[in-house]
């Protein structure tokens, strides 16, 4: 898009001198931080990550003064402290983050100094991976449109953030839905000390994005105020009013070293460092002031000698303040989720017509997005005609509710996940679900932001939950072969901050999934792709149905032993302790439902009545679920134990396509069989 | 010919030399020299012939002398006088704007009346883009040190000589 003409709205004759003023403390603040912060890691009272934003304080004192608080939407990349001041917050506030305590509103001294936010403001909390969260951003601004908001989305970044192929996928998804987002690149030239002719071909970054048809992209001088306020006015008219969205490049300098870990005498040569010096954004901004007598010398000098006399008493309130409680960090891991009344172990005794675990998921979907209007759910190949999901899951979702609450997304599952994120992020009736990719085994790209929101809620000190339910269809038994066919649950429950439910049977998949779809937080339901149609997983499912997180079931009462299973593998265990049943070995068969939480309670109260346990899962035995199982039933129940836990899954190998191969790697019946009879021989 | 007013920063290295080769080129008794770090809107109002230095700094930008001048400059009036802006830029470095200071000047100088003259071919200069150039030539002199260093003197010489030729 042509760089159209930005109006000249603000000039150094024409601004009124109160703003002038504001301005000029708002830089002298921030400076003021930004020169003293590293003193108190000298002095060991924390701020042990300070990157300094000096250089690029005419873009961000922009940026900070074009925010709207509860109204705009701002995710602000650390080195952003001046426009975290702009934006409103105090220096106390930008203290008590850097020096990490209770009472920073940013995290509560749980995430890195200098990673500013106050989500009550709509101040987003932000990972430290850059741009990470340019997909939040374009996740929020598509809530913005939907819901006819005249406000916009803003997201802070590096120009280096822009080799991350994670922003490629926001800037284009943004094209593609035309949101009113801002990508504002600061350009200071280096990515710590990787300058930019390592990371792009253009020198300009922004211009790599030139052919995308909706965007729009201005370049200011980012070290020039007046230039920026215009700069950003015109972007912030631009994505709102024609909805559509924008990168403002501000060309910035680095006056310091990345950040006080980097020192940048090793690569920038003096000349370099004192060209940088001599563009001071700040020493500009007052010799302006001066030269065209908006401002007298004494009269700068009053506003700085009272930033000193604020910084200092903000200084004393913050080392006053309280350090965070040890013993709160298991505050905020994961959200409360709702309490079913009626279901509340998850078991029912309804009486009818058996459905497909397809069909009670599928019904299950339609009756919360008619429950919630505040609900969405968006994929791969979700919703085309009478497509409705790669397995049809969703079929019929997008003519009931439109396009707008149920809609394709672009093969990229990190913006899938990214802007699910973002969207929830508007406020927190909202209810996402998402198709995480089209196999499970596909959901790798998607890990970035998969981590990142695992630990959201614990990161902002329980102000933003995300709320949302994974959908991935799992597991194999379809000749799939690999990314078709295999586990990932063993990988993501070692990660914290995230529900894992594996259902086995339709009625658990519909209790579990409208339950994950009403809760706050973030739940991974992984369905057994295997079983979608298969008889043996039909059953009576009630229309309310709801199975609480870290409920068991017991699939089989028994006193010989106990088998511990999820997933596709709880049918061979039931097979199996069949076939013992008919010889005379009443095995117990339980059925996790969710791997997080664990219904510990019902694991050990059945290890104390069988005194032998056989774990049995579809994923690798290697690195697999069983793991943890076996070493918590060792922690907890180990007298109990009359032999040693025995663990029946796959080999650590890749599951192969050709069924032959498949078949060897995958357990069944006979192998389930064989293990309980050893273990009943001990 | 009337007097010129060559106008460029003391603080520099490699504009000052240029800017010496180009009063040593008019000689010295037909050019007065300023310093553009201490530029005052009376200095446009004793000549009515400039020369002025517009190196390009960072990716694309004027240096901070001419930026702060500006607010004052975009109000005057220089209906009748005549100007000529050379420049430094990096061809291989910065290719992507190549001195467009020249231009970013010259546009400003044009809308306030001035008559620009001094244009130069594009022949020996290899670069992406540059907002010195308009309708096939480049509307002041760039010079580029860094790659073409051994280029500026003839450079400047013809520069001048047209340049004596144009001024009043």
């Amino acid at each position: 898009m042509k760089d159209l003409q930005i109006p000249k709205i603000y000039t150094i004759k024409k601004t009124p001198k109160e703003s002038l003023e504001k301005w000029f403390k708002l830089m002298t603040v921030g400076r003021a931080i930004d020169e003293k912060a590293p003193n108190y890691l000298k002095q060991a009272i924390g701020w042990s990550y300070h990157a300094p934003f000096a250089g690029h304080d005419g873009i961000q004192l922009a940026v900070g003064q074009h925010f709207e608080k509860n109204r705009d939407h701002i995710f602000l990349y650390y080195r952003e402290m001046l426009t975290a001041l702009s934006c409103g917050m105090t220096s106390e506030e930008i203290i008590l983050n850097g020096i990490s305590k209770a009472n920073d509103p940013s995290s509560g001294g749980r995430h890195m100094s200098n990673h500013f936010a106050k989500p009550e403001w709509n101040i987003h909390s932000v990972s430290s991976a850059t741009g990470n969260h340019t997909l939040h951003a374009v996740g929020t601004a598509r809530a913005i449109k939907y819901y006819g908001e005249k406000t916009v989305a803003i997201s802070g970044q590096g120009e280096s953030s822009v080799s991350e192929g994670y922003v490629y996928e926001a800037i284009t998804g943004a094209d593609k839905e035309q949101l009113p987002v801002i990508f504002v690149v600061q350009d200071n030239g280096y990515g710590i000390s990787v300058p930019k002719k390592d990371q792009t071909a253009n020198r300009k970054v922004a211009n790599n994005f030139s052919g995308f048809k909706n965007l729009r992209i201005i370049h200011c001088n980012g070290k020039d105020v007046f230039d920026s306020m215009n700069a950003m006015a015109e972007a912030k008219r631009f994505a709102i009013e024609e909805s559509k969205p924008v990168i403002l490049q501000a060309n910035c300098v680095r006056m310091g070293a990345h950040s006080n870990s980097d020192d940048h005498l090793l690569y920038r040569s003096s000349a370099e460092r004192n060209y940088v010096i001599d563009y001071d954004p700040l020493a500009k901004f007052r010799r302006l002031l001066l030269r065209y007598n908006r401002f007298s010398e004494e009269e700068l000098l009053a506003i700085e000698a009272d930033v000193k006399a604020e910084i200092k008493v903000s200084h004393k309130a913050a080392m006053r303040a309280p350090d965070p409680d040890p013993a709160s960090i298991y505050d905020f891991v994961i959200s409360d989720p709702v309490v079913s009344e009626k279901y509340p172990d998850g078991l029912h005794s309804e009486k009818g017509e058996k459905k497909k675990l397809i069909t009670a998921l599928n019904e299950t979907l339609k009756t919360e997005f008619r429950h919630n209007p505040d609900t969405f759910i968006w994929g791969q190949d979700m919703a085309n005609k009478d497509k409705g999901g790669i397995f049809n899951v969703s079929k019929g979702l997008q003519q009931e509710f439109g396009d707008k609450r149920v809609f394709n997304a672009p093969i990229a599952e990190d913006f899938i996940m990214g802007t699910a994120n973002g969207m929830s992020r508007f406020n927190n009736k909202i209810r996402v679900v998402i198709e995480g990719a089209e196999f499970a085994d596909y959901f790798w790209p998607a890990m970035e932001q998969y981590i990142d929101t695992s630990h959201d809620y614990w990161r902002s000190n329980g102000k933003f939950t995300p709320n949302i339910t994974i959908r991935l269809a799992s597991g194999g038994y379809i000749g799939g072969g690999m990314y078709h066919s295999q586990n990932i649950e063993g990988s993501l429950v070692a990660i914290p901050g995230v529900r894992i439910v594996y259902p086995s049977f339709a009625d658990d998949a519909a209790g579990l999934l409208r339950t994950a779809m009403r809760s706050e937080g973030l739940t991974m339901f992984m369905e057994p792709k295997a079983l979608y149609q298969d008889p043996k997983a039909s059953t009576v499912v009630p229309d309310d149905f709801e199975v609480p997180f870290g409920k068991a079931r017991i699939r089989k009462d028994g006193d010989a032993a106990t088998i511990i299973t999820y997933g596709n593998t709880t049918h061979f265990c039931l097979e199996a302790a069949e076939k013992l049943m008919e010889e005379g070995i009443n095995v117990e068969v339980i059925d996790l439902r969710s791997l997080i939480p664990l219904d510990e309670e019902t694991i050990i109260n059945s290890v104390k009545k069988t005194n032998k346990v056989l774990i049995v899962h579809e994923d690798k035995v290697h690195g697999g679920f069983g793991g943890e199982l076996s070493a918590i039933i060792n922690e907890k129940a180990f007298e109990y134990l009359d032999a040693p836990i025995r663990r029946v899954g796959s080999p650590f190998t890749p599951v192969g396509f050709n069924r032959i191969l498949e078949k060897a790697v995958l357990p069944n019946t006979d192998l389930i069989y064989n293990a309980i009879k050893d273990l009943i021989s001990y | 010919m009337k007097k010129i007013a060559i106008i460029y920063s003391f603080n520099t290295q490699k504009s000052k030399k240029v800017a010496e080769k180009i009063v040593a080129a008019f000689g010295e008794n037909s050019i007065e020299v300023i310093n553009a770090e201490e530029l005052t809107t009376e200095a446009f109002d004793k000549f009515d012939n400039f020369i002025l230095s517009a190196p390009t700094w960072f990716d694309g930008e004027l240096p901070n002398y001419w930026d702060e001048f500006i607010p004052d400059l975009e109000e005057m009036d220089l209906d009748g006088k005549t100007f000529a802006v050379f420049g430094l830029g990096d061809q291989k470095g910065y290719p992507e704007n190549f001195c467009d200071a020249i231009g970013i000047l010259v546009e400003i100088l044009e809308e306030c009346g001035a008559k620009i003259i001094g244009e130069t071919s594009l022949d020996g200069y290899t670069y992406e883009a540059s907002k010195a150039e308009r309708n096939g030539q480049f509307v002041g002199l760039p010079i580029d040190q860094e790659n073409q260093g051994r280029l500026t003197q003839g450079r400047v010489e013809n520069w001048v000589n047209r340049l004596k030729k144009q001024m009043k």
